[in-house]
């Protein structure tokens, strides 16, 4: 898990050497990434989605400039190999993450492939996406234990107070 | 003679005043107004003396003497400070793991060198003029003429290289920006070229690294561009001590077309990488710490 870019830069070296070199590497993550646009939620091997996510979020971040920024659309152009992706990247994607600066993206861990390799797998999705959500959604219940205790406590409280003034 | 006097009727303080600072030394290099007015009529100053008495004494009454005007005197050849926003790029921090407290202390020092010694600005393709101490010189100082190929090192340690061709033999030093055995640094010529890096100088030929030491300084304008020059310059025969032709590099500085036949240049582009510059990860914006850096300093150098 990377925690901030600075701290993975160690003499010189940012990124997982994959692929059969920096081309492949790069065209590898183009794919990817080209499919995280168009299916919102994609499943690959855990050390993929980390390296693509970067990309995922840097792309969004250039997508905000809009489409007549001329780096935003030879990025776009250049990360999309399906170049019916581009109008979705800024008409969709980048109003939706406008009132957020950065974490486009969740990743969660799945369970290990078990046919092939055993090699560690991961879901990348851009939030907001419609699918069920990845975490099921916490449930707020009034009446838990410690949420009747919590509301009685405050109910006291608020007596307490309005007695002293 | 009369209808530049004419011309000049109303604006004799104004004559003097550029053409006695403008005559002497810059003879023939900057084409300014007053300097183009004094070469149509001649020997200026006496020129426009003897126009400022006939306009006196155009009356019957023998004219009190008014004696010209104090002329000022603007002496175009002194360097100024610059008013561009400029901010040295040893300034900036590399990107890496290095705690930015210590670039904080290191700038400290740099700012406190700079309030003594004026390190101006320049580029890559200045010519530059470095005094330093040297024990063993006569006169205790050393001074070096050159053209700064490469500037290299970030915070105190940074440095440039100033390249000349003394005896038909190449010299290059390189300087620590921040030695103190340097005295002064005189920008001389104030220009970029088309690369970040000149170092392909080493394989062109000697004409191009030439400076006389005896150079004048040439006035500069402290707003605006710096100028660019666009000199392409011609290649000595192959071997070079590096393959300038190789995409990595990225020079447009050289002549190829004379040095190098097209299914040469052809092959070097082999080795290119087009994906490098759609790579995110390798992309360095300093912009911001740019502009924190800058006001920071300005901050500190106005104290």
């Amino acid at each position: 898990m990377r925690l901030a870019l600075q701290l993975l830069i160690s003499h010189g070296r940012v990124a997982r050497r994959m692929g059969l070199g920096p081309e492949s590497r790069i065209n590898m993550l183009r794919n990817i990434l080209t499919g995280l646009v168009r299916h919102e939620r994609i499943e690959t091997t855990l050390a993929r989605a980390d390296e693509v996510r970067f990309y995922a979020e840097k792309l969004i971040d250039y997508a905000k400039k809009g489409d007549t920024d001329e780096k935003a659309m030879k990025m776009a152009s250049f990360w999309l190999t399906e170049k019916d992706l581009v109008p979705k990247l800024f008409k969709v994607l980048a109003p939706r993450f406008e009132t957020q600066s950065n974490g486009y993206t969740r990743l969660a861990r799945i369970p290990n492939r078990q046919n092939l390799d055993r090699a560690k797998m991961a879901v990348l999705e851009y939030k907001g996406n419609p699918f069920p959500p990845l975490y099921p959604a916490k449930k707020e219940n009034e009446l838990t234990i410690i949420n009747q205790l919590l509301k009685g406590y405050r109910e006291e409280r608020a007596q307490q107070l309005s007695v002293k003034v | 003679e009369s209808p530049a006097a004419a011309a000049f009727g109303g604006g004799v303080k104004f004559g003097v005043a550029h053409v006695r600072v403008a005559l002497p030394r810059l003879y023939g290099r900057v084409p300014s107004s007053s300097h183009r007015a004094a070469v149509r009529t001649g020997s200026g100053r006496f020129l426009f003396t003897s126009v400022c008495l006939r306009i006196v004494g155009s009356g019957e009454q023998p004219p009190k003497f008014t004696p010209p005007s104090k002329p000022v005197i603007i002496d175009k050849t002194q360097t100024v400070a610059s008013l561009r926003k400029f901010l040295s790029p040893e300034f900036i921090p590399p990107r890496q793991r290095t705690d930015p407290f210590k670039f904080f202390i290191e700038r400290k020092d740099m700012i406190r060198r700079r309030k003594v010694l004026g390190v101006p600005e320049f580029y890559v393709g200045s010519i530059l003029a470095v005094t330093m101490a040297d024990p063993n010189a006569s006169g205790k100082t050393n001074r070096f003429v050159g053209i700064c190929i490469q500037r290299g090192g970030k915070g105190l340690g940074a440095t440039f290289v100033l390249r000349n061709i003394i005896d038909n033999q190449g010299v290059e030093i390189c300087y620590e920006l921040y030695n103190p055995r340097i005295q002064k640094i005189d920008v001389l010529k104030l220009e970029k070229r088309l690369d970040d890096n000149l170092m392909y100088l080493r394989d062109a030929l000697p004409e191009y690294s030439t400076v006389d030491p005896e150079t004048k300084p040439v006035p500069f304008c402290s707003t605006g561009e710096v100028p660019v020059n666009k000199i392409k310059v011609k290649m000595r025969p192959k071997p070079w001590s590096k393959r300038w032709e190789r995409p990595k590099f990225n020079i447009q500085g050289i002549r190829f077309d004379l040095a190098l036949s097209p299914e040469q240049m052809e092959r070097a582009q082999k080795w290119a990488q087009p994906w490098q510059e759609y790579d995110m990860l390798k992309e360095y914006d300093s912009s911001k710490l740019e502009e924190q850096i800058l006001s920071e300093v300005q901050q500190v150098m106005s104290k």
